[in-house]
């Protein structure tokens, strides 16, 4: 199937060319992926989903146009291309502009992608691991008011790329992902937490632990309360720091936003801009890694990248435009929505690396603070400005956790919150793209009522 | 079309299936971006394919196809009801979906339609938005500017009888400002989104967008970071609107009753906040983004009262919902495209405007804050917490408006704030939105008069 993508794929950069385009490049998604869905601990519905559509990029005299259509019929691509070349003649001019990556020999290996038991899992399996999922939640929350909502997803796509310039690259990933999320009531009090597992590999997943950890999880966020605030440390357990650094620090580091002065770390490149104890590194080439490519969204081949080492910002994350453009070497972070858009940048698998100490030694040595093991804010990218809701915090008081919190925001500036990281735990925890332990920082605003 | 919804109804329930339905759709978009006067992306797309769902006995399937063939479709049918029967050996509660049936076709009809309009003239709109905000004022170091249109027809049939088509059109228009004096860097962004054609992309606001966001970034840089602490509040209309919809709608999505997540489930009938506070969710508005005569079931939309006076007495329902809690059908489930199946969701959601005169109320709260616009917001529905972030704000200082500050965040959970609702305005106004849920996003808006809240919890640095 790859290679007639690929063929699709190559006809219609010829097509554009013809159509007067310079240069130009063509995206091919497909992929089917099973679905089944959870609602009050039972299975309630079953979803195949297949989508299949190509992406035209062209680029006449450094103006660019792009247009896409959710089919691979020969009128439907025949169309886009030339909507894509009308867009183009259209636009204005970037000088920055320099070229498509060209094709290059020398792409990594990188293992574990596409795993066969995947692909070939059939509903029936599928609907069962649902169902341990539930029964493992249900154990725990037995004799209890609950409800678990859950459910399961096996996906498999092929994704193929072509250019002017020789590109021409197809491949294909695997994964799978599992959760339950058990909503407890209690009195007046009604609570909801989640565990999930999402991997490339059938093997790796445990819906046992899936299911008990999801129940115990909510069970501890019963009976919240809030705090008298103030300024204390915070500890990030490896999911709440998967957020705070996903979403608070991996944008800042995209080259496209830097260039623009959109970023909070514009002018701190080459920086000293974490504490001593802070190294993270972009690593495309992960085995099993679910941001793992071994060529990204252009084409152009990927690679580790160290982004901070012992505190200092060695590099920033590119695709081809954004590193043409600072005349540096293209670290292969082109990314984009399947075919429906335009690369943009982003991590492959971002790692912190981890420290000593498991999420309880790191509790034990504060006096007064909070846990943040998870939160759904970002900061304001300019600035850096954070202000986060603990969507499931904790008081810590001499070393031990009290009780869960509610109506309660943590408060600091990004670029504080990197220099005042003074304990990295060991306990790594791979969420999608972010690899991170827990970690703490001295001290933020805390307000809660 | 019409034949092709057919002949996948017809298979699928010959299969065996209690309920199907389709939605066939096509849509063109375009996006046009300008940053600091350079084309960043112009994109065009086609989106052309038909979602089928196939039910028996509490059990759903759900596949799409863009075969859009005879063939394809009975294919497609035959494959989805068959998950559905294989499905329903694993279901635990059993329920019939009905519901009434509706026919008829709906054509929008706009002054310019977004095909009579060149992408030259599209392009020109957005580079004058863009070089507009880089003029007003030397400290704007960025600019970026998009236009967005989207044009589509959905035909809608269902086993009930249901058959419907619509024709939409929607518009927006954003401007990001960046202003900058020595390290100070202070962006803000404002949209301009309706139900129409490209004419409304010329009327006045739509037209001064840049100079107004320009503006704001500006006026920013003298703006102080919020101290965190607990304030009363009196929230801008926008800001109002995204309370009403984080904090109260989400939670009013009737697929939360059966499910058991949401903190408003045994609260129907009862006393949410105070006798003055009504909150409405309202498609039949004209020329407003999150209009639609039928849902994306086919059922004919009405106006929602979900809160009125106080009490909360109406949910969003989708037909499903409405069944299984013996409750009106009133036209709340929608999708993104074809390619997703239907979720009770919002179109229009406000707070209705009562009587206080923002300068009454800002006198009136002596010592607080005043929040605007937004940057962003999230709740979570079975716990009812909420948190969402205003771009900007003003504290209230002996009765008068003082100093501006920047990022302000406010948490709370939906049962204990609505009750600390205790003033609200008597002007109004809609702000265009995008709504996400279960990985769709669907066009809304949000709105309100300006309200106070008491004491709730503010964040800050």
């Amino acid at each position: 199937m790859s290679e007639q993508l690929l063929d699709l794929a190559e006809r219609a950069v010829k097509m554009a060319e013809k159509l007067g385009a310079d240069q130009a490049e063509a995206y091919i998604g497909k992929s089917s992926a099973f679905v089944i869905d959870v609602e009050n601990s039972a299975i309630k519905s079953a979803e195949e989903q297949r989508d299949a559509g190509i992406g035209i990029r062209t680029i006449i005299d450094k103006k660019i146009g792009f247009a896409y259509v959710t089919t691979l019929y020969e009128d439907d691509i025949k169309e886009v291309v030339s909507m894509s070349v009308d867009l183009a003649k259209a636009s204005i001019a970037d000088p920055d502009f320099v070229s498509l990556p060209s094709d290059d020999s020398a792409y990594p290996e990188v293992n574990g992608l596409y795993d066969k038991a995947i692909k070939e899992m059939s509903s029936d399996a599928a609907a069962d691991y649902v169902i341990r999922v539930i029964d493992a939640s249900k154990q725990v929350l037995e004799g209890r008011e609950f409800a678990i909502e859950g459910g399961i997803q096996t996906s498999c796509g092929t994704s193929a790329i072509a250019n002017s310039l020789g590109v021409s690259k197809t491949s294909s990933k695997t994964s799978i992902t599992l959760y339950s999320l058990p909503i407890v009531k209690e009195g007046e009090d009604q609570t909801t937490s989640y565990e999930y597992q999402v991997s490339r590999k059938l093997s790796d997943i445990d819906p046992e632990w899936v299911g008990e950890t999801a129940a115990h999880l909510t069970l501890n966020t019963l009976g919240p309360k809030t705090i008298e605030g103030g300024e204390m440390p915070v500890v990030f357990g490896p999911l709440g720091a998967a957020s705070v650094l996903g979403r608070g620090f991996a944008d800042a580091i995209s080259a496209e936003e830097v260039q623009k002065g959109r970023s909070y770390i514009s002018d701190a490149f080459g920086d000293k801009i974490a504490s001593d104890i802070v190294t993270i590194t972009d690593n495309a080439l992960l085995d099993f890694g679910i941001g793992s490519r071994s060529y990204d969204s252009e084409g152009h081949p990927t690679q580790v990248t160290p982004i901070i080492e012992d505190g200092i910002l060695k590099s920033l994350l590119h695709n081809s435009y954004t590193a043409n453009k600072d005349d540096v070497p293209n670290t292969g972070n082109a990314s984009r929505p399947s075919y429906s858009g335009l690369p943009s940048i982003s991590t492959t698998n971002f790692i912190l690396s981890p420290g000593k100490g498991t999420l309880d030694d790191l509790v034990s040595e504060i006096d007064r603070g909070v846990i943040c093991n998870r939160t759904g804010d970002r900061p304001n990218m300019t600035t850096g400005d954070l202000s986060a809701m603990l969507l499931e915090g904790f008081y810590i008081e001499k070393g031990e956790i009290k009780h869960p919190l509610k109506n309660t925001l943590v408060g600091i500036n990004m670029r504080d919150l990197l220099q005042r990281i003074s304990r990295v735990g060991e306990d790594t925890r791979t969420s999608f793209s972010m690899v991170t332990p827990s970690f703490v920082i001295e001290s933020a605003t805390v307000t809660s009522g | 079309m019409e034949d092709l919804a057919q002949a996948a109804i017809e298979a699928a329930l010959k299969i065996g299936a209690s309920f199907v339905d389709v939605r066939i759709e096509n849509t063109t978009t375009t996006i046009i971006e300008i940053n600091d006067a350079i084309t960043k992306q112009s994109i065009a797309s086609r989106m052309k394919g038909a979602g089928i769902r196939a039910f028996t006995d509490g059990a759903w399937a759900f596949a799409q196809t863009t075969n859009l063939t005879p063939e394809g479709m009975r294919l497609t049918g035959e494959s989805v009801a068959k998950l559905a029967l294989a499905t329903r050996d694993r279901v635990e509660e059993s329920f019939e979906i009905d519901g009434p049936s509706f026919e008829g076709k709906f054509v929008l009809s706009v002054k310019k339609p977004f095909s009579s309009i060149s992408i030259e003239e599209k392009m020109d709109l957005v580079k004058m938005i863009d070089d507009q905000a880089r003029d007003y004022d030397k400290r704007i170091v960025s600019t970026r500017s998009i236009y967005g249109e989207l044009w589509s027809k959905v035909i809608i049939a269902n086993s009930l009888g249901t058959n419907v088509s619509m024709e939409n059109s929607v518009p927006r228009i954003i401007s990001v400002s960046t202003a900058k004096e020595g390290s100070n860097r202070q962006r803000m962004q404002k949209s301009i989104g309706v139900r129409g054609g490209f004419e409304e992309m010329e009327t006045e606001p739509a037209q001064n967008l840049g100079n107004t966001t320009a503006k704001l970034a500006v006026d920013l840089l003298s703006s102080e970071a919020a101290k965190g602490g607990i304030y009363d509040v009196v929230m801008d209309p926008i800001l109002n609107g995204v309370l009403t919809h984080e904090a109260f709608g989400h939670a009013a999505e009737a697929d939360n009753w059966p499910a058991h997540s949401t903190v408003l489930e045994d609260k129907i009938g009862e006393r949410m906040g105070p006798a003055f506070l009504s909150i409405s969710d309202d498609p039949t508005l004209p020329g407003k983004r999150g209009s639609t005569e039928y849902d994306w079931e086919g059922t004919k939309t009405r106006k929602r009262l979900l809160v009125k006076d106080g009490v909360l007495t109406e949910l969003l329902h989708s037909l499903e919902t409405s069944s299984r809690l013996d409750m009106e059908p009133n036209g709340s489930s929608r999708s993104q495209s074809f390619m997703y199946p239907p979720l009770p969701r919002m179109s229009n959601t406000f707070m209705e405007p009562r009587d206080w005169d923002l300068d009454e109320l800002i006198t009136d709260t002596k010592t607080g804050i005043l929040l605007c616009s937004f940057n962003y917001g999230y709740t979570q529905p079975a716990k009812g917490q909420f948190m969402f972030q205003a771009s900007h704000g003003y504290m209230i200082e002996n009765g008068e408006m003082g100093q501006m500050v920047r990022d302000v965040s406010l948490a709370g959970n939906i049962l204990e704030v609505l009750p600390k609702i205790d003033a609200i305005g008597k002007d109004f106004e809609l702000d265009a939105g995008t709504c996400g849920k279960g990985g769709q996003a669907v066009p809304v808006m949000t709105g309100g008069p300006h309200a106070r809240i008491r004491a709730v919890p503010v964040g800050g640095m």
